[in-house]
């Protein structure tokens, strides 16, 4: 026999629908309201950098602030390539960067894909030792590093800057590709090349580089991104004139010009714009493999 | 046919581990051998190097400015880990939903990430300035206060903290925001929905199934932000540096500035050694362990 609706049980659950209406519009609100500050916290500041870059100095240093632009001008982007030599820096970085990322997919994807695949002795220890150099912070090796590239003479030049971006980026790239490979390559494809009578180098070669292309796409990235972006080994190897980074010449435009004091802060804020735009197109383009990298790394903890 | 093979391995490892051993594992001993010689590069044309023992160790833990750096150093680690750890989660939760637009919000919420520290120190200082700053120029507006706040200026404190320090950690927590809630939400997304169906039969709320499916299933993930945020924000450098070199007044100095400003502001290398080796011990312990954890699960893994 089937229960009938009383009365009061009726409006017991439109009471108890009510209420949870009620919750569920008071957790919306609460929601919309934290992700609302949570995106001004987060792009605020490339809005107010943006704004800056098109506005008059006059207006930029403007006291109360100006927050919408009165009048669009571009003086900030002509002016920013010549109070510091910015191509010049933009190609200093540029080449470090390429360089770096170039030697970093080389010698990753090298020992990444043996670290992956076999069980040599010895390899969790080279895991171990790679894996807690990529852990303990570079400000713990600055003075050892900067007298080796003192006595090797390079100094202020790109191969020394080189050497001391790939130092940091290869650690994380190694890992990187050996957890992609493990995860995502099977062994079968290299094993039937050596049936056919590759060696094991030209199987690699031949075999797994073309496999781990996402991966080493991946590992570019972040190798490219990790030496654009980098201040504390340009800074610390870097400091003369002409071979400055880009990082070391916003600072110097900070300090000499007084763009974070207020001189020609337009200049200042569009160079920082154009100092963002391979970190932007670069996201743009490989956000997927971002994404999926930095995931792959909490998930093996 | 084993022999080749580990001898093909050893070949393709040998460029990466040299690289690694010489600029990182190799530097690292050589920085705590450093520390105790002497190394003032004022005094080195006549005095050399010698051996000091633990001189430059009992400096600096006798000097209040080093004192209240290394202080800073732990204070900034567990506010920012907190705060990182807090914000990014809610971030992740709701990145988490499905909702449309959601893969524009995500990459919104990521550009932080690739800003170069500099970029990103320059524009808050912009923001934070004493007279130009839109945030001054709010509260004001809104009546929340009378008078400029003078962000990185303002040398009051209350015990440990001063508006200096909080805005160089409401900084850091910017930065680090985008990275944790990336790895937060890809542990979010493991969590299988039949766990929170379950949950919702035996009549748990929304905070109840947080706390009894989502924390624990997270705990995993949590412990590796954690530790990754923690060590990364002993040895950082960068963002301070830039917006404030440490000051004013010492109130937001970190262990990575105070090395690199008395080696190459004043020239006292064994100084700077003798700091770089107290992050290098901070940081080299949370490594240790952390890798050992890792190597002994891999270990259970492989069986």
């Amino acid at each position: 026999m089937k229960a009938q609706p009383t009365p009061s049980s009726l409006g017991a659950s439109r009471l108890s629908r009510q209420v949870r209406r009620l919750k569920l519009t008071a957790w919306r609100v609460a929601v919309v309201a934290f992700v609302t500050a949570a995106l001004v916290y987060v792009l605020f500041p490339f809005y107010w950098m943006l704004k800056s870059s098109f506005q008059t100095n006059v207006e930029v240093v403007a006291s109360p602030p100006i927050w919408l632009p009165r009048t669009l001008s571009l003086e900030g982007y002509v002016l920013a390539t010549r109070f510091i030599p910015f191509a010049q820096y933009v190609g200093n970085s540029l080449i470090v960067s390429l360089v770096t990322t170039v030697v970093c997919c080389l010698f990753a994807s090298m020992s990444g894909y043996v670290l992956s695949r076999f069980r040599f002795p010895g390899a969790s220890l080279i895991l171990g030792v790679i894996l807690f150099a990529q852990l303990v912070p570079g400000t713990t090796r600055i003075f050892p590093v900067y007298f080796l590239i003192q006595r090797l003479g390079l100094l202020n030049t790109y191969l020394g800057l080189i050497i001391a971006f790939v130092g940091f980026s290869l650690p994380y790239a190694t890992l990187m590709l050996q957890g992609y490979l493990r995860t995502s390559c099977p062994m079968e494809l290299e094993e039937a090349a050596m049936i056919d009578g590759c060696n094991w180098f030209t199987a690699f070669l031949r075999i797994v580089l073309p496999i781990s292309a996402p991966g080493i796409t991946a590992i570019s990235f972040f190798a490219f991104l990790g030496a654009w972006n980098d201040f504390l080994w340009s800074s610390l190897l870097s400091t003369v004139g002409d071979l400055r980074t880009i990082q070391v010449g916003l600072r110097f435009f900070m300090g000499e010009q007084g763009g974070g004091g207020g001189s020609q802060v337009n200049a200042f804020m569009a160079a920082c714009v154009m100092t963002m735009i391979p970190g932007l197109v670069l996201f743009r383009l490989g956000q997927r493999y971002i994404v999926r990298g930095i995931s792959a790394g909490a998930m093996k903890g | 046919m084993i022999r080749s093979r580990n001898r093909f391995c050893y070949l393709m490892v040998a460029p990466t581990l040299i690289l690694v051993v010489a600029l990182g594992i190799y530097p690292m001993l050589d920085t705590l051998r450093l520390s105790f010689l002497e190394y003032n590069l004022l005094r080195i044309a006549k005095h050399g190097t010698p051996f000091v023992g633990f001189k430059n160790f009992d400096t600096i833990f006798h000097n209040p400015m080093f004192m209240q750096t290394l202080f800073n150093t732990l204070a900034f680690s567990v506010l920012i880990v907190i705060g990182v750890t807090v914000l990014g989660l809610l971030i992740a939760m709701f990145m988490n939903l499905e909702i449309i637009g959601r893969n524009f919000l995500r990459s919104l919420f990521l550009v932080p990430w690739v800003t170069p520290p500099v970029v990103g120190a320059a524009i808050w200082l912009q923001l934070c300035s004493t007279t130009m700053s839109p945030i001054n120029h709010l509260l004001k507006l809104l009546g929340i206060i009378d008078g400029n706040v003078r962000f990185l200026t303002d040398v009051r404190t209350l015990g440990p903290l001063s508006i200096p320090f909080l805005v160089i950690a409401a900084v850091r927590i910017w930065h680090g925001l985008p990275f944790t809630s990336v790895m937060l939400l890809a542990g979010l997304q493991s969590i299988s929905d039949d766990l929170y169906e379950a949950a919702e039969i035996d009549g748990a709320s929304t905070l109840g199934k947080f706390r009894f499916v989502t924390l624990p299933m997270l705990r995993d993930v949590l412990l590796v932000t954690m530790t990754l945020l923690f060590i990364s924000t002993i040895g950082h450098f960068a963002t301070v540096y830039v917006m404030t070199a440490g000051g004013p007044n010492n109130l937001t100095n970190i262990l990575g500035v105070y090395a690199y400003t008395q080696a190459f502001v004043f020239y006292h290398f064994d100084i700077g050694a003798a700091t770089s080796s107290i992050i290098l011990v901070l940081t080299g312990t949370v490594a240790a362990i952390y890798v050992y954890l890792q190597s002994r699960m891999a270990a259970i893994e492989a069986g």
